[in-house]
């Protein structure tokens, strides 16, 4: 239950952020996509929409908004399902609505707003994805999106973060079927998250080296995966010296991606833009890297011995 | 440098059916009238065909893509590619990843695939994908029937300005031809409802009815001279009683060529899921006496397999029915798309309606050139699974026993088992190869001809057509043995085919604030740059006056 | 006659060893078992590079060692025992079919994910997804039993069929989530949003929990299947209290998001 940035500002009518700053952290969400955008089908702009804030204090945003929810910290997957079960017209008691911080009264005028618009669009951000819950938080919101399609248009879109995330992403599900959270030691791709996600993996100490890309773990994950890193060979391409990069054993300068390298990025609603870079750079660019100790291990031996294959693993019992 | 000797070949574009002839191929993966020297393979007592043609599949792209996130089950149950020295790892399955796919089509002796529904605003992501397809050529067909400034220029009647839109589209697409997907209807259903009649105006219009979009857009595609006509995908997909919508569609197309996509959905008669029967007759019918008109079967398989159309009113439709996980998909300006997971089952009888419908769609119809193998990949079946179909095409026997699985009370449903034509291999080769190329506008595709692609294929003769189909000795792509005892040898890059039809130059800065006004992405970063489609192959477009 | 093997030294990177299975074991001798090929990491390795090996040709195995990163022990069996003195890894009789395992230790994520049927009881802590459903399938286990004795994690028996999972310790957060039958009994209680978007099934627990706002309180009551548990528990050692003398159970349905018709009991003493 997605869509592209442009239908919101075509067409959303009904706007909820839910546990995400956009004011502050993705300052253009609004001027350029959302709620700020006349279009053909929303004349007036801003007046013809409705905006709602979710969020467990009043932010920047929560100005912005027609209605604020000021939901306890911790009950937003709670909120989402009883959502799930007013939009069903079941019973749920005024105690357990309290719980969460709201009222029936807000809830009941929520639902019936999302019931009567004609486009909704939930937007979560990692005040929803990195709480307690973290991924059934979202799961809870894309479901609640998609049981809303049985009364009107609805969808549900991540607010991801910086870098080309949505990108390796999409790359990584073409390729090998699987967003992230992928093994490749029996030859072929295989999916886990919590088992082969790369926080996990290094919180564990599972893997005896490292190539970081794009990315600087060293300043967000976890103690005991920095730690990790510390302790085994880590190599990191980027054009900044980084958290990550202090601790690599190996930091590749690289040139920075649309500034001086090209490629393709894909915005948060996976729409493919094109980087087109305005200056040269003195170092090479992350796949001109990569490319390069491809073939350097290309020179070695195949990893597997001469006629041997590793064993899938069978779901058929 | 090749030569293939001895074996029987099928080669309907040059009417040869059957004869024991030799093939040889130069360096440039070209077939020619002879050479000296390089590997000869003794075919004797083998079946040749040229390289299969997929005239209507989604292998790559946004929907598609999602898709495969959302079946980490299946991935998990289907055979793996385990990556070796020549060949990269990935899934097949339901949604096969994008070199599985290459390694997959190739395995079957499909060469040429054409990705039937790109949105313009993911064409660059789509072309990404299918640079990673490795072995098959690809064409990619651009989804217009529902962009809102087409729309509106044919709603105020400017015919010009709406066929350059389209041939701009075209271009910044980088694309092959056009696709209508429920014409009127995706744009309705972004608002919740559905366009259901042709000659009823669609929302937000004021004369604009699909109808309309349906004869423009086709005169459109005709007066650009792009090779492969309009490929539509008409109103009302799946519904019971929609033969009338389809018909109808078909009446606007007349003096037009058009290709109709999976018209298996779109041939069903009754008012309701209960009294739904299969209107195939009268449909073949239609192509029998109209031999401008393509169309590709759509068949149904059973089994598993994930549904994803540009057409959103059918998908939420299945997830209702179902009540699987449902994905939306929403492209701005253009079309949406939807993703449901579904198991086809003999016991259902809407499904055995659809399973003898495709099959009867493709016996009735008597010209082989007219309709083509195809499962609407991956909506009716995956595409790996077609030597099914043509083993229910070629043997009637079969045909009846599983015929004999169904419900007893589809009898009244279906025209399935008073029909006794079996496909011959000439017949196969006609609509698995030769048809979709001959359809697509591809001269030198489906053709065994002196100045062809060397795309070729070689069976072992056997019984088991299934078997014969789903494991050819050789495949050749350009000359290149890339198939050999079923092993993967060479796993060479495909080309994409585009083309450039001619559009009014001042048409760029007609587009510039119309488009800026639509859609989210600024105008210069919106065509798709030749420089990123690896390996391009131009194709020319051919103006109807000079015809 | 049993297989017994013992751990070397602990792998740097985790062994993928789905072939400690007493199906693989039974028909083997001693050095074809020696010889069968585990995963370290990516390198293919024989066992023997990481276990001394006693015995062949048996269907009872017994590990000792530090297992943690060795993974998918007893994956898909269907008979025999595996018996582990130590700590194992993930997916431990991850889709088994038959047959028991005991592990005088800890273990790790997914154990029993996905088993059609047999037994498996952990002495220590477990992981979390014990009995589940991997990512996007439509169930979890569909019988068997599993016992912990210790602690769990999350999403303790997300999505399961049918089967038991009894554990003595306490669970962390969406213990039954999504779950569509089956039985799991909590002596410990859990933490939040217990049996969330559960369908059907049912939930025992003896202590208090906090429940989903989605779930409804329907009655007290005394259900006699409890009494049927009760003796079935008993060989290992569970007492589950059922006489109205000893207290009642408060029964709550849910979850109405779904909406389900699912159950959880919570004991209240008497
Ligand atoms: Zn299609």
């Amino acid at each position: 239950m997605t869509c592209t940035l442009g239908e919101v500002k075509q067409r959303a009518d009904f706007i909820v952020y839910w546990g995400g700053n956009p004011a502050e952290c993705h300052p253009r969400h609004f001027t350029k996509y959302t709620i700020m955008q006349k279009s053909k089908f929303l004349p007036r702009g801003r007046k013809d929409r409705t905006m709602v804030m979710v969020d467990i204090r009043e932010t920047k945003s929560a100005k912005a908004a027609n209605i604020f929810l000021q939901v306890k910290p911790g009950k937003d997957f709670e909120l989402i399902t009883i959502l799930r079960a007013l939009i069903k017209d079941q019973q749920v008691g005024d105690e357990q609505i309290a719980e969460t911080g709201l009222t029936r009264e807000a809830l009941d005028d929520l639902v019936q707003r999302m019931k009567s618009c004609k486009f909704g669009c939930f937007f979560f951000g990692m005040g929803l994805s990195m709480t307690r819950g973290k991924h059934m938080n979202s799961a809870a919101l894309l479901t609640l999106a998609a049981e809303m399609n049985a009364f009107t248009k609805f969808v549900a879109m991540p607010m991801r973060g910086h870098g080309n995330v949505t990108g390796a992403d999409v790359i990584m599900r073409w390729q090998t079927g699987y967003p992230f959270g992928i093994t490749f030691n029996r030859g072929y791709p295989r999916y886990n998250p919590g088992e082969f996600s790369t926080v996990d993996v290094l919180v564990r100490g599972d893997c005896d080296a490292a190539f970081i890309i794009g990315a600087d773990p060293g300043a967000t994950m976890p103690q005991p995966a920095i730690n990790h890193l510390k302790r085994i060979p880590t190599i990191c391409l980027d054009p900044h010296v980084t958290h990550t990069s202090k601790l690599a054993r190996v930091h590749i300068t690289t040139a920075a991606q649309g500034i001086s390298a090209p490629g393709t990025a894909y915005r948060m609603d996976e729409i493919p833009m094109p980087l087109k870079p305005a200056l040269k750079s003195p170092y090479p660019t992350d796949e001109e890297v990569v490319r390069r100790i491809n073939e350097a291990i290309a020179q070695k031996p195949f990893w597997l011995p001469e006629g041997s294959q590793p064993q899938m693993i069978s779901t058929q019992v | 440098m090749l030569r293939i000797t001895g074996g029987k070949i099928y080669d309907p574009a040059n009417g040869i059916d059957g004869q024991v002839k030799d093939l040889c191929v130069d360096d440039t993966g070209t077939i020619v009238s002879s050479v000296d020297g390089g590997r000869t393979i003794d075919a004797s007592g083998m079946i040749i065909f040229p390289g299969g043609v997929d005239v209507h599949t989604h292998v790559a792209g946004g929907a598609i893509n999602f898709a495969r996130a959302m079946t980490p089950e299946d991935h998990r149950r289907t055979q793996a590619f385990i990556r070796t020295q020549s060949r990269r790892s990935g899934l097949g399955g339901m949604a096969p990843t994008t070199f599985a796919t290459g390694y997959l089509y190739a395995g079957m002796g499909f060469t040429t695939v054409n990705e039937a529904a790109v949105p313009v605003l993911s064409a660059r992501h789509t072309h990404e994908e299918l640079a990673d397809i490795p072995i098959v050529d690809k064409a990619t067909l651009t989804l217009m029937a529902n962009n809102e400034i087409m729309l509106d220029q044919m709603e105020a009647g400017e015919y010009e300005r709406a066929k350059n839109v389209v041939a701009w589209y075209i271009w910044a697409a980088k694309s092959y031809g056009v696709k209508a997907v429920n014409p009127g209807g995706v744009a309705a259903w972004k608002w919740g409802s559905d366009a259901k009649q042709l000659t009823d105006p669609i929302d937000g219009y004021n004369s604009l009815t699909p109808g309309k979009i349906v004869t423009m857009l086709a005169t459109i595609c005709d007066d650009l001279g792009l090779p492969h006509p309009m490929h539509l995908h008409c109103n009302n997909l799946g519904a019971p009683g929609n033969i009338s919508t389809t018909i109808d569609t078909l009446k606007h197309l007349e003096g037009h060529r058009a290709h109709i996509a999976h018209s298996q959905y779109h041939a069903y008669g009754g008012d309701d899921w209960d009294t739904m029967c299969s209107a195939t007759v009268q449909l073949a019918e239609y192509f029998n006496t109209h031999p401008n008109i393509t169309t590709d079967a759509g068949a149904v398989l059973f089994g598993d397999t994930v549904t994803i159309t540009a057409d959103g009113p059918w998908q939420h439709l299945l997830y209702k029915l179902t009540g699987r996980k449902w994905g939306n998909l929403d492209v701005e300006n253009e079309t949406g798309c939807g993703i449901v997971p579904y198991t086809y089952r003999p016991s259902n009888l809407v499904n055995a309606v659809q399973w003898a419908s495709g099959l009867e769609l493709m016996l009735l119809i008597r010209n082989p050139w007219q309709v083509f193998l195809s499962t609407d990949h991956p909506n009716g079946g995956c595409f790996w699974r077609y030597p099914e179909i043509i083993q229910l095409l070629m043997c009637a026997d079969f045909r009846s026993e599983c015929i004999k699985t169904l419900p007893d009370r589809i009898k009244s449903k279906i025209t399935l088992p008073e029909i006794d034509r079996e496909y011959t291999l000439y017949e196969v080769a006609t609509s698995m190869s030769a048809g979709p190329a001959r359809a697509l506008g591809l001269t030198r595709k489906g053709n065994l001809g002196i100045g062809c692609d060397a795309d070729i294929v070689i069976y072992e003769e056997e019984d088991d057509v299934a078997r014969m189909f789903s494991h050819p000795r050789y495949v050749i792509k350009g000359g290149e043995v890339v198939i050999e005892d079923g092993d993967i040898r060479e796993t060479p890059e495909g080309r994409e085919f585009l083309v450039k039809p001619s559009c009014a130059p001042e048409t760029d800065e007609f587009m510039r604030p119309l488009f800026e006004d639509c859609y989210t992405m600024s105008f210069e970063n919106y065509p798709v740059e030749f420089e990123r489609i690896e390996n391009p192959n131009m194709q020319e477009c051919v103006n109807a006056s000079e015809k | 006659m049993t297989v017994t093997l013992h751990l070397k030294q602990p792998p740097s990177v985790p062994l993928e060893a789905e072939v400690l299975s007493p199906n693989v074991m039974a028909e083997l001798s001693n050095s074809e078992i020696r010889s069968l090929v585990v995963y370290h990491g990516k390198r293919q390795v024989p066992l023997e590079e990481f276990f001394d090996v006693e015995g062949e040709r048996s269907d009872e195995l017994i590990l000792h060692g530090e297992l943690t990163k060795v993974r998918m022990i007893g994956r898909a069996m269907s008979s025999g025992s595996i018996t582990v003195h130590g700590s194992v890894g993930m997916h431990l009789g991850a889709r088994m079919t038959g047959g028991s395992i005991e592990v005088h230790g800890d273990a790790s994520d997914w154990i029993g994910a996905e088993m059609m049927n047999g037994f498996i009881h952990v002495h220590g802590n477990a992981g979390g997804q014990i009995g589940a459903a991997y990512r996007g399938a439509l169930a979890g286990m569909k019988n068997g039993t599993i016992i912990v004795d210790g602690a769990a994690g999350l999403e303790v028996g997300m999505r399961m069929r049918r089967g038991t999972i009894i554990l003595g310790g306490p669970a962390v957060d969406f213990t039954g989530l999504q779950m569509k039958g089956g039985t799991i009994i909590l002596l410990s209680g859990a933490e939040i949003r217990t049996g969330a978007w559960m369908n059907r099934g049912t939930i025992i627990s003896l202590k208090p929990l906090q429940m989903m706002p989605t779930f409804a309180y329907a009655s007290d009551f005394n259900p006699t299947f409890v009494n049927v548990y009760t003796k079935r528990l008993k060989q290992f050692g569970i007492n589950l209290p059922f006489t109205a003398s000893q207290g009642a159970y408060q029964r709550y349905s849910g979850d109405l998001s779904v909406p389900g018709k699912g159950e959880i009991l919570v004991w209240q003493p008497a």
